[in-house]
Protein backbone atom coordinates (compact mmCIF):
# COMPACT_ATOMS: atom_id res chain seq x y z
CA UNK A 1 0.00 0.00 0.00
CA UNK A 2 1.43 3.52 -0.72
CA UNK A 3 0.56 6.42 1.36
CA UNK A 4 0.93 9.85 0.42
CA UNK A 5 3.29 11.39 3.27
CA UNK A 6 2.06 14.50 4.90
CA UNK A 7 4.15 16.34 7.09
CA UNK A 8 1.37 18.50 8.92
CA UNK A 9 -0.24 15.54 9.26
CA UNK A 10 3.31 13.88 11.18
CA UNK A 11 3.26 16.95 13.82
CA UNK A 12 -0.54 16.59 14.82
CA UNK A 13 0.08 12.86 15.63
CA UNK A 14 3.28 14.16 17.09
CA UNK A 15 0.92 16.35 19.17
CA UNK A 16 -1.44 13.84 19.72
CA UNK A 17 0.76 11.28 21.34
CA UNK A 18 0.74 12.79 24.69
CA UNK A 19 -2.32 12.14 25.10
CA UNK A 20 -2.59 8.22 23.73
CA UNK A 21 0.02 8.07 26.55
CA UNK A 22 -2.34 9.73 29.10
CA UNK A 23 -4.96 7.89 28.05
CA UNK A 24 -3.46 4.31 28.68
CA UNK A 25 -2.17 5.69 31.85
CA UNK A 26 -5.79 7.20 33.09
CA UNK A 27 -8.00 4.51 31.69
CA UNK A 28 -5.90 1.75 30.98
CA UNK A 29 -4.15 -1.00 28.53
CA UNK A 30 -7.88 -0.77 26.63
CA UNK A 31 -7.20 2.39 25.05
CA UNK A 32 -4.44 0.62 22.37
CA UNK A 33 -7.00 -1.96 21.93
CA UNK A 34 -9.54 0.84 20.48
CA UNK A 35 -6.94 2.50 18.67
CA UNK A 36 -6.14 -0.27 17.13
CA UNK A 37 -9.39 -1.34 16.06
CA UNK A 38 -9.76 2.16 15.44
CA UNK A 39 -7.13 2.54 12.92
CA UNK A 40 -7.50 -0.85 11.33
CA UNK A 41 -11.19 -0.25 10.68
CA UNK A 42 -10.25 3.51 9.20
CA UNK A 43 -7.34 2.17 7.17
CA UNK A 44 -9.24 -0.44 5.81
CA UNK A 45 -12.33 1.66 4.73
CA UNK A 46 -10.12 4.44 3.28
CA UNK A 47 -7.92 1.75 1.64
CA UNK A 48 -10.81 0.36 0.07
CA UNK A 49 -12.36 3.72 -1.26
CA UNK A 50 -9.47 4.43 -2.62
CA UNK A 51 -8.47 1.59 -4.51
CA UNK A 52 -11.46 1.69 -6.03
CA UNK A 53 -11.57 5.55 -7.20
CA UNK A 54 -7.84 5.87 -7.92
CA UNK A 55 -7.10 8.27 -5.15
CA UNK A 56 -4.17 8.13 -2.79
CA UNK A 57 -4.39 6.85 0.68
CA UNK A 58 -2.58 9.54 2.63
CA UNK A 59 -1.65 10.47 6.14
CA UNK A 60 -4.43 12.16 7.44
CA UNK A 61 -6.73 9.19 7.69
CA UNK A 62 -4.01 8.16 11.13
CA UNK A 63 -5.09 11.27 12.05
CA UNK A 64 -8.32 11.12 11.96
CA UNK A 65 -8.80 7.88 13.46
CA UNK A 66 -6.27 9.13 16.70
CA UNK A 67 -8.73 11.91 17.29
CA UNK A 68 -11.64 9.47 16.60
CA UNK A 69 -10.41 7.16 19.56
CA UNK A 70 -9.35 10.10 21.68
CA UNK A 71 -12.78 11.12 21.30
CA UNK A 72 -14.56 7.83 22.66
CA UNK A 73 -15.87 7.19 26.06
CA UNK A 74 -13.74 4.14 27.73
CA UNK A 75 -15.83 1.83 27.78
CA UNK A 76 -16.98 2.09 24.32
CA UNK A 77 -17.48 -1.40 22.63
CA UNK A 78 -15.20 -2.18 19.99
CA UNK A 79 -17.42 -2.82 17.04
CA UNK A 80 -18.77 0.25 17.59
CA UNK A 81 -15.46 2.19 17.23
CA UNK A 82 -14.90 0.06 14.16
CA UNK A 83 -18.01 1.07 12.65
CA UNK A 84 -18.19 4.59 13.82
CA UNK A 85 -14.61 5.26 11.72
CA UNK A 86 -15.76 3.51 8.76
CA UNK A 87 -18.81 5.69 8.55
CA UNK A 88 -16.51 8.83 8.86
CA UNK A 89 -13.79 7.67 6.68
CA UNK A 90 -16.69 6.40 3.57
CA UNK A 91 -19.30 9.03 4.61
CA UNK A 92 -17.13 11.73 6.03
CA UNK A 93 -14.41 11.82 3.12
CA UNK A 94 -14.00 9.57 0.73
CA UNK A 95 -17.50 9.97 -1.10
CA UNK A 96 -16.45 13.88 -1.54
CA UNK A 97 -13.71 12.39 -3.33
CA UNK A 98 -11.19 12.10 -0.27
CA UNK A 99 -8.19 14.12 1.20
CA UNK A 100 -8.56 17.91 0.37
CA UNK A 101 -12.46 17.56 -0.37
CA UNK A 102 -14.23 16.90 2.54
CA UNK A 103 -16.55 19.32 3.57
CA UNK A 104 -16.98 17.99 7.46
CA UNK A 105 -14.35 16.76 9.45
CA UNK A 106 -14.38 13.13 9.05
CA UNK A 107 -13.33 11.97 12.82
CA UNK A 108 -16.39 14.27 14.17
CA UNK A 109 -18.91 13.40 11.61
CA UNK A 110 -18.07 9.66 13.07
CA UNK A 111 -18.68 10.86 16.62
CA UNK A 112 -21.68 12.77 15.65
CA UNK A 113 -22.42 8.65 13.88
CA UNK A 114 -21.96 6.84 16.90
CA UNK A 115 -22.99 9.54 19.33
CA UNK A 116 -26.50 9.76 17.75
CA UNK A 117 -26.71 5.82 16.74
CA UNK A 118 -25.79 4.53 20.10
CA UNK A 119 -26.95 7.14 23.00
CA UNK A 120 -26.30 4.92 26.34
CA UNK A 121 -23.04 3.80 25.55
CA UNK A 122 -21.60 7.02 24.10
CA UNK A 123 -23.27 8.98 26.80
CA UNK A 124 -24.05 6.36 30.30
CA UNK A 125 -21.16 4.83 30.48
CA UNK A 126 -18.25 6.71 31.41
CA UNK A 127 -15.04 6.02 34.03
CA UNK A 128 -13.97 7.84 36.77
CA UNK A 129 -10.06 7.21 37.51
CA UNK A 130 -10.13 8.46 40.73
CA UNK A 131 -12.75 5.65 42.22
CA UNK A 132 -10.67 2.69 41.76
CA UNK A 133 -7.16 3.80 42.30
CA UNK A 134 -6.51 7.38 42.96
CA UNK A 135 -3.50 9.47 41.86
CA UNK A 136 -0.71 7.22 41.24
CA UNK A 137 -0.95 4.29 39.16
CA UNK A 138 -4.36 5.90 38.17
CA UNK A 139 -5.30 3.18 35.56
CA UNK A 140 -2.14 2.22 34.60
CA UNK A 141 -1.10 -1.32 33.89
CA UNK A 142 -4.88 -2.25 34.20
CA UNK A 143 -7.48 -3.43 31.23
CA UNK A 144 -9.69 -0.95 31.88
CA UNK A 145 -9.74 1.35 34.80
CA UNK A 146 -12.13 0.18 37.72
CA UNK A 147 -14.23 -1.06 35.11
CA UNK A 148 -17.31 -2.11 37.87
CA UNK A 149 -17.43 1.36 38.57
CA UNK A 150 -19.63 2.71 35.41
CA UNK A 151 -21.10 6.15 35.96
CA UNK A 152 -23.08 8.29 33.77
CA UNK A 153 -21.94 11.09 35.36
CA UNK A 154 -19.17 13.45 33.25
CA UNK A 155 -17.61 16.46 35.47
CA UNK A 156 -19.95 18.55 32.56
CA UNK A 157 -23.21 16.85 34.75
CA UNK A 158 -22.15 16.97 38.02
CA UNK A 159 -20.01 20.22 38.27
CA UNK A 160 -18.02 18.87 41.67
CA UNK A 161 -15.11 17.99 40.00
CA UNK A 162 -12.17 20.24 41.61
CA UNK A 163 -10.08 22.40 39.12
CA UNK A 164 -6.96 20.89 39.47
CA UNK A 165 -8.12 17.11 38.33
CA UNK A 166 -10.17 18.69 35.32
CA UNK A 167 -6.26 20.34 34.31
CA UNK A 168 -4.15 17.36 35.18
CA UNK A 169 -6.87 14.85 33.69
CA UNK A 170 -8.14 12.94 36.72
CA UNK A 171 -11.88 12.80 35.98
CA UNK A 172 -13.89 10.86 33.80
CA UNK A 173 -14.20 11.77 30.32
CA UNK A 174 -13.61 10.48 27.00
CA UNK A 175 -9.87 8.85 26.60
CA UNK A 176 -8.44 11.97 25.46
CA UNK A 177 -10.31 14.89 26.41
CA UNK A 178 -9.85 14.76 30.14
CA UNK A 179 -6.26 16.49 30.27
CA UNK A 180 -6.25 19.99 29.44
CA UNK A 181 -2.49 20.59 30.18
CA UNK A 182 -1.75 17.92 27.66
CA UNK A 183 -4.06 19.34 25.16
CA UNK A 184 -2.74 23.02 25.13
CA UNK A 185 0.52 22.17 25.17
CA UNK A 186 0.30 19.86 21.68
CA UNK A 187 -2.55 22.78 20.35
CA UNK A 188 0.52 25.42 21.38
CA UNK A 189 3.08 22.55 19.44
CA UNK A 190 0.85 22.11 15.94
CA UNK A 191 0.07 25.86 16.43
CA UNK A 192 4.01 26.51 16.21
CA UNK A 193 4.38 24.15 13.81
CA UNK A 194 2.17 26.10 11.80
CA UNK A 195 -0.70 22.81 11.80
CA UNK A 196 -3.26 24.53 13.02
CA UNK A 197 -4.00 28.52 12.68
CA UNK A 198 -4.12 30.13 15.91
CA UNK A 199 -6.34 32.60 15.07
CA UNK A 200 -8.80 30.07 14.80
CA UNK A 201 -8.21 28.87 17.90
CA UNK A 202 -7.82 32.52 19.63
CA UNK A 203 -11.43 33.24 18.05
CA UNK A 204 -13.29 29.99 19.71
CA UNK A 205 -11.21 30.37 23.19
CA UNK A 206 -12.17 34.12 23.74
CA UNK A 207 -15.96 33.84 22.02
CA UNK A 208 -16.37 30.73 24.67
CA UNK A 209 -15.01 32.04 27.52
CA UNK A 210 -17.04 35.59 27.23
CA UNK A 211 -20.52 33.85 26.22
CA UNK A 212 -20.26 31.58 29.09
CA UNK A 213 -19.35 33.99 31.68
CA UNK A 214 -22.26 35.93 30.32
CA UNK A 215 -24.42 33.10 31.06
CA UNK A 216 -22.75 31.90 34.28
CA UNK A 217 -23.10 35.56 35.63
CA UNK A 218 -26.70 35.48 34.91
CA UNK A 219 -27.04 32.59 37.06
CA UNK A 220 -28.83 30.32 34.47
CA UNK A 221 -28.36 26.87 36.21
CA UNK A 222 -26.56 24.90 33.66
CA UNK A 223 -23.97 27.14 32.96
CA UNK A 224 -20.31 26.34 35.39
CA UNK A 225 -18.30 28.89 36.03
CA UNK A 226 -16.32 29.60 32.82
CA UNK A 227 -12.70 28.37 33.83
CA UNK A 228 -14.71 25.14 35.07
CA UNK A 229 -16.88 24.93 31.25
CA UNK A 230 -13.22 25.51 29.48
CA UNK A 231 -11.57 22.57 31.43
CA UNK A 232 -14.26 19.62 31.05
CA UNK A 233 -15.38 17.83 28.80
CA UNK A 234 -13.79 18.23 25.24
CA UNK A 235 -14.17 21.83 23.70
CA UNK A 236 -10.25 22.23 24.24
CA UNK A 237 -9.66 19.11 22.40
CA UNK A 238 -12.39 20.61 19.59
CA UNK A 239 -10.54 23.96 19.96
CA UNK A 240 -6.94 22.78 19.22
CA UNK A 241 -7.19 19.70 17.24
CA UNK A 242 -10.22 19.30 15.40
CA UNK A 243 -12.05 22.78 14.18
CA UNK A 244 -8.13 23.81 12.98
CA UNK A 245 -7.92 20.95 10.74
CA UNK A 246 -6.82 22.35 7.48
CA UNK A 247 -9.34 21.17 4.85
CA UNK A 248 -12.72 21.06 6.51
CA UNK A 249 -12.72 24.22 8.46
CA UNK A 250 -12.64 28.04 6.91
CA UNK A 251 -9.03 28.76 5.95
CA UNK A 252 -9.02 31.09 3.12
CA UNK A 253 -8.98 34.87 4.88
CA UNK A 254 -8.44 35.98 8.07
CA UNK A 255 -11.36 37.22 8.55
CA UNK A 256 -12.79 33.71 7.75
CA UNK A 257 -10.75 31.88 10.02
CA UNK A 258 -12.28 34.60 13.39
CA UNK A 259 -15.85 34.09 12.31
CA UNK A 260 -15.26 30.43 12.06
CA UNK A 261 -13.44 30.32 15.35
CA UNK A 262 -15.95 32.39 16.90
CA UNK A 263 -18.79 30.42 15.62
CA UNK A 264 -17.85 27.07 16.64
CA UNK A 265 -17.33 28.63 20.44
CA UNK A 266 -20.54 29.98 20.53
CA UNK A 267 -22.31 27.76 19.59
CA UNK A 268 -20.81 25.21 21.63
CA UNK A 269 -21.67 27.03 25.30
CA UNK A 270 -24.67 27.56 23.32
CA UNK A 271 -25.42 24.05 22.65
CA UNK A 272 -24.29 22.71 26.22
CA UNK A 273 -26.03 25.52 28.46
CA UNK A 274 -29.52 24.75 26.45
CA UNK A 275 -29.78 21.89 24.21
CA UNK A 276 -30.56 18.51 25.74
CA UNK A 277 -26.86 17.43 25.17
CA UNK A 278 -24.22 17.56 27.58
CA UNK A 279 -21.83 18.15 25.30
CA UNK A 280 -22.06 20.74 22.19
CA UNK A 281 -18.71 20.17 20.77
CA UNK A 282 -19.52 17.68 18.51
CA UNK A 283 -22.39 19.82 16.68
CA UNK A 284 -20.69 23.29 17.17
CA UNK A 285 -18.06 21.72 14.99
CA UNK A 286 -20.56 20.04 12.15
CA UNK A 287 -22.33 23.05 12.34
CA UNK A 288 -19.26 25.29 11.92
CA UNK A 289 -18.11 23.09 8.70
CA UNK A 290 -21.59 23.16 7.36
CA UNK A 291 -21.16 27.33 7.31
CA UNK A 292 -17.41 27.23 6.17
CA UNK A 293 -17.43 27.51 2.71
CA UNK A 294 -20.23 30.07 2.63
CA UNK A 295 -17.79 32.16 4.53
CA UNK A 296 -14.74 31.48 2.23
CA UNK A 297 -17.20 32.24 -0.92
CA UNK A 298 -18.32 35.78 0.41
CA UNK A 299 -15.22 36.86 2.28
CA UNK A 300 -12.97 35.91 -0.81
CA UNK A 301 -15.63 37.96 -2.89
CA UNK A 302 -15.65 40.90 -0.26
CA UNK A 303 -11.90 40.66 -0.95
CA UNK A 304 -11.58 40.51 -4.82
CA UNK A 305 -14.38 43.87 -4.67
CA UNK A 306 -12.26 46.06 -2.43
CA UNK A 307 -8.87 45.04 -4.02
CA UNK A 308 -10.60 45.81 -7.42
CA UNK A 309 -12.48 49.46 -5.82
CA UNK A 310 -8.53 50.08 -4.78
CA UNK A 311 -7.27 49.19 -8.32
CA UNK A 312 -9.80 51.41 -10.37
CA UNK A 313 -8.89 54.27 -7.42
CA UNK A 314 -5.48 53.95 -7.91
CA UNK A 315 -5.45 53.83 -11.68
CA UNK A 316 -8.14 56.55 -11.55
CA UNK A 317 -5.72 59.13 -9.56
CA UNK A 318 -2.81 58.52 -12.36
CA UNK B 1 -43.67 30.67 28.56
CA UNK B 2 -45.43 33.99 28.75
CA UNK B 3 -47.64 34.71 25.16
CA UNK B 4 -45.47 37.86 24.35
CA UNK B 5 -42.45 36.07 23.92
CA UNK B 6 -44.19 32.84 22.32
CA UNK B 7 -44.38 34.03 18.81
CA UNK B 8 -40.61 35.23 19.06
CA UNK B 9 -39.53 31.34 21.06
CA UNK B 10 -42.16 30.08 17.83
CA UNK B 11 -39.53 31.98 15.50
CA UNK B 12 -36.32 30.84 16.83
CA UNK B 13 -37.69 27.32 17.27
CA UNK B 14 -38.67 27.21 13.36
CA UNK B 15 -35.69 28.94 12.47
CA UNK B 16 -33.03 26.51 14.17
CA UNK B 17 -34.81 23.26 16.77
CA UNK B 18 -37.49 22.76 14.44
CA UNK B 19 -35.67 23.50 10.95
CA UNK B 20 -38.81 23.04 8.22
CA UNK B 21 -36.01 21.44 6.01
CA UNK B 22 -33.80 19.83 7.74
CA UNK B 23 -36.12 18.48 11.02
CA UNK B 24 -39.42 17.92 8.96
CA UNK B 25 -37.78 17.33 5.72
CA UNK B 26 -39.75 19.59 3.52
CA UNK B 27 -39.50 21.14 0.42
CA UNK B 28 -36.60 18.80 -0.23
CA UNK B 29 -36.98 18.87 -3.86
CA UNK B 30 -36.05 22.74 -5.00
CA UNK B 31 -33.55 22.14 -2.54
CA UNK B 32 -31.73 19.33 -4.13
CA UNK B 33 -32.57 20.76 -7.55
CA UNK B 34 -31.80 24.77 -7.23
CA UNK B 35 -28.92 24.75 -4.57
CA UNK B 36 -26.03 24.60 -7.53
CA UNK B 37 -25.22 27.99 -7.32
CA UNK B 38 -25.43 30.42 -4.23
CA UNK B 39 -26.52 33.48 -5.92
CA UNK B 40 -29.52 31.63 -7.00
CA UNK B 41 -30.17 29.72 -4.26
CA UNK B 42 -30.18 33.30 -1.91
CA UNK B 43 -32.39 34.36 -4.57
CA UNK B 44 -34.96 31.24 -4.04
CA UNK B 45 -34.62 31.47 0.02
CA UNK B 46 -35.59 35.12 -0.54
CA UNK B 47 -38.47 34.53 -2.36
CA UNK B 48 -39.35 31.57 -0.67
CA UNK B 49 -39.22 33.27 3.06
CA UNK B 50 -41.32 36.06 2.38
CA UNK B 51 -43.71 33.93 0.68
CA UNK B 52 -43.96 31.33 3.58
CA UNK B 53 -44.20 34.23 6.11
CA UNK B 54 -47.13 36.24 4.17
CA UNK B 55 -49.01 33.17 3.25
CA UNK B 56 -49.18 31.44 6.25
CA UNK B 57 -50.51 34.82 7.62
CA UNK B 58 -53.20 34.32 5.04
CA UNK B 59 -54.21 31.22 5.43
CA UNK B 60 -54.28 31.52 9.24
CA UNK B 61 -57.35 34.42 8.06
CA UNK B 62 -58.58 32.45 5.94
CA UNK B 63 -58.81 29.45 7.76
CA UNK B 64 -60.23 31.19 10.82
CA UNK B 65 -63.08 33.25 8.98
CA UNK B 66 -63.89 31.41 5.91
CA UNK B 67 -63.02 27.58 6.93
CA UNK B 68 -64.23 27.40 10.13
CA UNK B 69 -67.00 29.33 10.62
CA UNK B 70 -68.43 27.37 7.66
CA UNK B 71 -67.27 23.82 8.56
CA UNK B 72 -65.25 23.18 5.86
CA UNK B 73 -61.93 22.39 7.68
CA UNK B 74 -61.80 19.43 5.37
CA UNK B 75 -61.19 21.62 2.50
CA UNK B 76 -58.15 23.13 4.18
CA UNK B 77 -55.67 21.65 1.26
CA UNK B 78 -56.85 22.86 -1.59
CA UNK B 79 -57.74 26.26 -0.35
CA UNK B 80 -54.37 27.10 1.22
CA UNK B 81 -52.65 25.48 -2.42
CA UNK B 82 -55.20 28.21 -4.04
CA UNK B 83 -54.68 30.84 -1.41
CA UNK B 84 -50.59 30.48 -2.16
CA UNK B 85 -50.62 29.89 -5.63
CA UNK B 86 -53.18 33.09 -6.08
CA UNK B 87 -50.92 35.11 -3.96
CA UNK B 88 -47.96 34.07 -6.12
CA UNK B 89 -49.53 34.82 -9.00
CA UNK B 90 -50.42 38.52 -7.83
CA UNK B 91 -46.65 39.41 -6.59
CA UNK B 92 -45.28 37.83 -9.52
CA UNK B 93 -47.90 40.34 -11.20
CA UNK B 94 -46.72 42.89 -8.87
CA UNK B 95 -43.12 43.05 -9.06
CA UNK B 96 -42.98 42.49 -12.82
CA UNK B 97 -44.98 45.94 -13.02
CA UNK B 98 -43.10 48.03 -11.05
CA UNK B 99 -39.66 46.18 -10.42
CA UNK B 100 -37.96 44.65 -13.85
CA UNK B 101 -34.34 43.82 -12.68
CA UNK B 102 -36.62 41.77 -9.67
CA UNK B 103 -38.37 40.02 -11.62
CA UNK B 104 -35.53 38.97 -13.87
CA UNK B 105 -33.57 38.14 -11.14
CA UNK B 106 -36.02 35.82 -9.72
CA UNK B 107 -37.31 34.31 -12.65
CA UNK B 108 -38.49 31.01 -12.79
CA UNK B 109 -38.36 30.94 -8.18
CA UNK B 110 -41.61 32.87 -8.17
CA UNK B 111 -43.92 30.18 -10.11
CA UNK B 112 -41.69 27.55 -8.56
CA UNK B 113 -42.59 28.37 -4.93
CA UNK B 114 -45.85 27.50 -5.52
CA UNK B 115 -45.21 23.61 -5.74
CA UNK B 116 -42.91 23.79 -2.77
CA UNK B 117 -44.26 21.92 0.06
CA UNK B 118 -42.55 23.32 2.84
CA UNK B 119 -44.52 26.34 2.21
CA UNK B 120 -48.03 24.21 2.31
CA UNK B 121 -46.35 22.74 5.22
CA UNK B 122 -45.84 25.46 7.56
CA UNK B 123 -49.40 26.51 6.64
CA UNK B 124 -50.46 22.71 7.62
CA UNK B 125 -48.77 22.86 11.34
CA UNK B 126 -50.05 25.71 11.80
CA UNK B 127 -53.16 24.68 11.86
CA UNK B 128 -52.14 21.77 13.60
CA UNK B 129 -50.40 23.47 16.83
CA UNK B 130 -53.36 25.88 16.72
CA UNK B 131 -51.34 29.02 16.54
CA UNK B 132 -52.56 32.35 16.87
CA UNK B 133 -52.40 34.45 14.02
CA UNK B 134 -49.24 36.70 15.25
CA UNK B 135 -47.49 33.10 15.75
CA UNK B 136 -48.62 31.65 12.39
CA UNK B 137 -46.87 34.80 11.41
CA UNK B 138 -43.78 34.49 13.14
CA UNK B 139 -43.65 30.53 12.19
CA UNK B 140 -43.78 30.92 8.54
CA UNK B 141 -41.43 33.49 8.25
CA UNK B 142 -38.78 31.50 10.71
CA UNK B 143 -39.78 28.72 8.87
CA UNK B 144 -38.85 30.52 5.53
CA UNK B 145 -35.43 31.91 7.61
CA UNK B 146 -34.55 28.28 8.28
CA UNK B 147 -35.53 27.03 4.54
CA UNK B 148 -33.03 30.03 3.38
CA UNK B 149 -30.42 29.09 6.08
CA UNK B 150 -30.42 25.20 5.03
CA UNK B 151 -29.84 26.07 1.17
CA UNK B 152 -27.57 28.70 1.46
CA UNK B 153 -25.42 26.14 3.13
CA UNK B 154 -26.27 23.43 1.36
CA UNK B 155 -25.40 25.92 -2.12
CA UNK B 156 -22.18 27.08 -0.17
CA UNK B 157 -21.16 23.31 0.55
CA UNK B 158 -21.73 22.43 -3.55
CA UNK B 159 -19.81 25.13 -4.68
CA UNK B 160 -16.92 24.41 -2.80
CA UNK B 161 -16.82 20.62 -4.38
CA UNK B 162 -16.91 21.78 -8.22
CA UNK B 163 -13.75 20.64 -8.78
CA UNK B 164 -13.97 17.56 -6.05
CA UNK B 165 -13.89 14.09 -7.56
CA UNK B 166 -16.65 12.71 -6.77
CA UNK B 167 -17.49 8.90 -7.35
CA UNK B 168 -19.72 8.10 -10.38
CA UNK B 169 -22.69 7.25 -8.51
CA UNK B 170 -23.05 10.00 -6.22
CA UNK B 171 -23.18 13.03 -8.69
CA UNK B 172 -25.59 15.01 -8.44
CA UNK B 173 -28.56 14.63 -6.01
CA UNK B 174 -26.55 11.57 -4.34
CA UNK B 175 -23.67 13.46 -2.69
CA UNK B 176 -26.46 16.42 -1.97
CA UNK B 177 -28.06 14.03 0.05
CA UNK B 178 -25.54 12.51 1.68
CA UNK B 179 -24.78 16.69 2.56
CA UNK B 180 -28.11 16.82 3.52
CA UNK B 181 -28.08 14.44 6.27
CA UNK B 182 -25.32 15.88 7.92
CA UNK B 183 -27.01 18.83 7.87
CA UNK B 184 -29.04 17.20 9.43
CA UNK B 185 -27.14 15.30 11.57
CA UNK B 186 -25.36 18.92 12.61
CA UNK B 187 -28.85 20.34 13.55
CA UNK B 188 -29.77 17.59 15.43
CA UNK B 189 -27.43 19.55 18.32
CA UNK B 190 -30.23 22.28 18.67
CA UNK B 191 -32.41 19.43 19.99
CA UNK B 192 -34.33 20.96 23.07
CA UNK B 193 -33.11 24.50 22.81
CA UNK B 194 -36.78 25.27 22.55
CA UNK B 195 -39.39 23.34 23.10
CA UNK B 196 -42.91 24.60 21.20
CA UNK B 197 -45.61 22.39 21.03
Amino acid sequence: MNIQKQQAMRNVLVALSPLCLAAIYLFGWRFVAVLAVVGASGLLSEWLMARRYQVKVTESVFVSCVLFALSLPPGIPLWMAALGIAFGIVFGKMVFGGFGKNVFNPAITARAFVYISFGVPMTARFINPQIALNWFPAGFGTWLTGADSVSAATPMATGAVPHLNLLLGFTSGSFGETSALLIILGGAYIIYKKAANWKIVAGSLLSFLVLQTILWAAGHPNAHDPLYALLSGSFLLGAFFMITDPISSSQSTDMGRWIYGILFGLLTVAIRVFSNWAEGVTFAILLANMFGPLFDHYLKQAKAKKKAAAKAKTGGAA
Amino acid sequence: MSDIFFPLAVFFAAVFTNNILLTNYLGMCSFLSVSKELETSAGLGIAVTFVMAVTTALNWLVYEFVLVPFQLEYLRFIVFIIVIAAFVQLIEMIIERYSEGLYFALGIFLPLITVNCAILGASLFMVIREYTFMTSFFFGLGSGLGWFLAILAMAGIRQRLRTAKIPAGLEGPGISLVIAGFMAMAFMGFNGMITIS
